[in-house]
């Protein structure tokens, strides 16, 4: 196993993250305007729905991750599938508290079943889910089987939930949070876009990182094992 | 055999079984009706308000009662082992899926057919038209089938039957939302083609769940 | 500037920085245990 000073890429990777992550950060809150409905604060909106996207692509990676791992049986396929929804799990908890966080100046309340509030909130009860499964199945072979299974099909309902709950609020629209619009200009288009790609190319650096730390810790079982019969 | 003849076996032997004790749906009539008079009162429900929830108490009553079920069925075919049995061909996959769920859908239609005059008549709303009949069937059976496998999974877990609700509930969101507002709009008046972009979606969502759990359900039974 | 933004802010980054200090050092500790299990096979083999 290479030692930490030769990951070449993982370096890069860092510091690209790291730049990127920077320059949003600075869109957001230099070449952003000021929103004219809700002031400074939604300047919030930026990150929010950049690590919301990151919370619903972690999963779709899981799902792609679970298709490998029924096809072809093989331990790196299950490794991708819990690394992305540890990170994923974090970036959807984060989408979920800083919407909080945004609804309570925009609309007087810390949650309202505003459709991308609600589908972030049903993610992560979905990935809690994928997390507790794996936690109560012991034999490794079996977990990475049904987690596989869970999260090809906990996947697959997540566009037919988002369908569900925007219908709903098209109906049954919460009197706070319908109207509340904002003024979008191509600066805060662009501030997104930006926003985005930084948390993607983020997305993927933890990915790595973990993967890393999860073959670390394969080497290190595998080691015990010889250990074990040596007799140590 | 031929596949339908193997699906109706495994239908066939898990409603004997069940008519011989009844254990299963009259512990999960008990429940329902348990669960009608705690939501009942704890949200006060009376008059209007009383019509207004029974869509939502309906449901909410048969996705829990549900759990039960599904959960009783897939430890009961684990203590007996008969699907170790039944597991010859990858043919049998799909038969043993289709079996267990459809017997499954049996055991929750009946709590249904129980329930639904029961709603009726204590919260003075009229769920005994065919639209309902109609959603009520949809809902349960992509219930039947998602919740199916989802038992077959959490059975073989440490935690066992409690993590059925817990991997359950929020894949059954969906179906959960248009059940509600097609069962909700047909009871205050609504017209079929009304209610229908909501029963669409629960087609939808039933042709897709039915499929994606038959296609994975031989990866959790193999050993 | 508005609490909500800051603590909005400080919800990213705290997250994040959780997240990474975790998966280093949790790469940390396997690294030292792998080391040191490695170097005692070597004696073992000497």
């Amino acid at each position: 196993m290479r030692k930490p000073g030769q990951d070449r890429l993982g370096i890069v990777l860092v510091g690209l993250s790291g730049v990127a992550v920077c320059v949003a950060l600075g869109m957001v809150f230099f070449y952003a305007p000021r929103e004219a409905a809700m002031g400074e604060v939604q300047r919030i909106f930026y990150f929010h729905v950049a690590s919301a996207w990151v919370g619903f692509f972690a999963f779709f990676i899981t799902f792609l991750a679970g298709i490998g791992y029924l096809a072809r049986g093989e331990r790196r396929w299950d490794i991708l599938a819990l690394s992305s929804v540890e990170i994923g799990l974090t970036f959807i908890t984060m989408t979920v508290i800083t919407g909080a966080l945004w609804a309570k100046p925009a609309w007087g309340t810390y949650w309202t079943w505003e459709p991308r509030l609600t589908i972030s909130a049903v993610q992560l009860l979905i990935y809690v889910a994928y997390g507790m499964l794996r936690a109560a199945i012991d034999s490794p072979e079996r977990k990475a089987r049904f987690a596989a299974v869970y999260g090809i099909v906990a996947f697959v309902t997540v566009p037919l939930s988002w369908f569900a709950i925007r219908w709903w609020r098209t109906i049954h629209p919460d009197i706070l949070t319908s109207g509340g619009g904002m003024a979008t200009t191509p600066k805060m288009t662009q501030t997104l876009m930006v926003s985005l790609a930084a948390f993607t190319l983020l997305y993927v650096t933890l990915l790595r990182q973990r993967i890393r730390l999860e073959r670390a810790a394969d080497a290190l079982a595998r080691l015990r094992l010889r250990a074990d019969r040596i007799g140590k | 055999m031929g596949f339908v003849r193997k699906v109706w076996a495994i239908v066939a032997k898990d409603v004997a079984a069940e008519l011989h004790t009844r254990e299963m749906i009259s512990a999960m009539l008990v429940f329902s009706v348990l669960a009608l008079f705690i939501f009942s009162f704890a949200l006060d429900l009376r008059g209007a308000m009383a019509r207004a929830a029974a869509p939502g108490v309906l449901w909410a009553t048969v996705a829990f009662a549900g759990t039960l079920g599904l959960s009783r069925s897939l430890a009961r075919e684990q203590q007996t082992g008969c699907i170790d049995g039944l597991l010859l061909a990858p043919l049998d996959r799909s038969a043993i899926f289709f079996g267990k769920a459809i017997g499954n859908l049996i055991f929750m239609a009946v709590v249904e057919i129980v329930l639904l005059p029961l709603f009726s008549a204590l919260f003075d709303t009229p769920l005994l038209q065919s639209g309902v009949l109609i959603v009520v069937a949809l809902g349960t059976v992509g219930y039947a089938a998602v919740g199916t496998l989802l038992a077959a999974i959490a059975v073989n877990t440490r935690a066992r039957e409690v993590m059925l609700p817990v991997l359950l509930l929020p894949l059954a969101i969906p179906a959960l939302i248009a059940a509600v507002q097609a069962t909700g709009g047909l009871v205050d008046g609504a017209t079929w083609a009304e209610v229908g972009g909501w029963v669409r979606l629960l087609v939808v969502y039933d042709m897709v769940i039915v499929a994606v759990s038959m296609l994975t359900f031989g990866y959790v039974v193999e050993e | 500037m508005s609490i909500y933004l800051v603590a909005a802010y400080v919800v990213f980054w705290g997250l994040t920085f959780l997240l990474v200090i975790s998966i280093w050092a949790r790469q940390r500790r396997l690294e030292q245990q792998i080391a040191a299990l490695q170097s005692r096979l070597e004696e073992n083999e000497a």
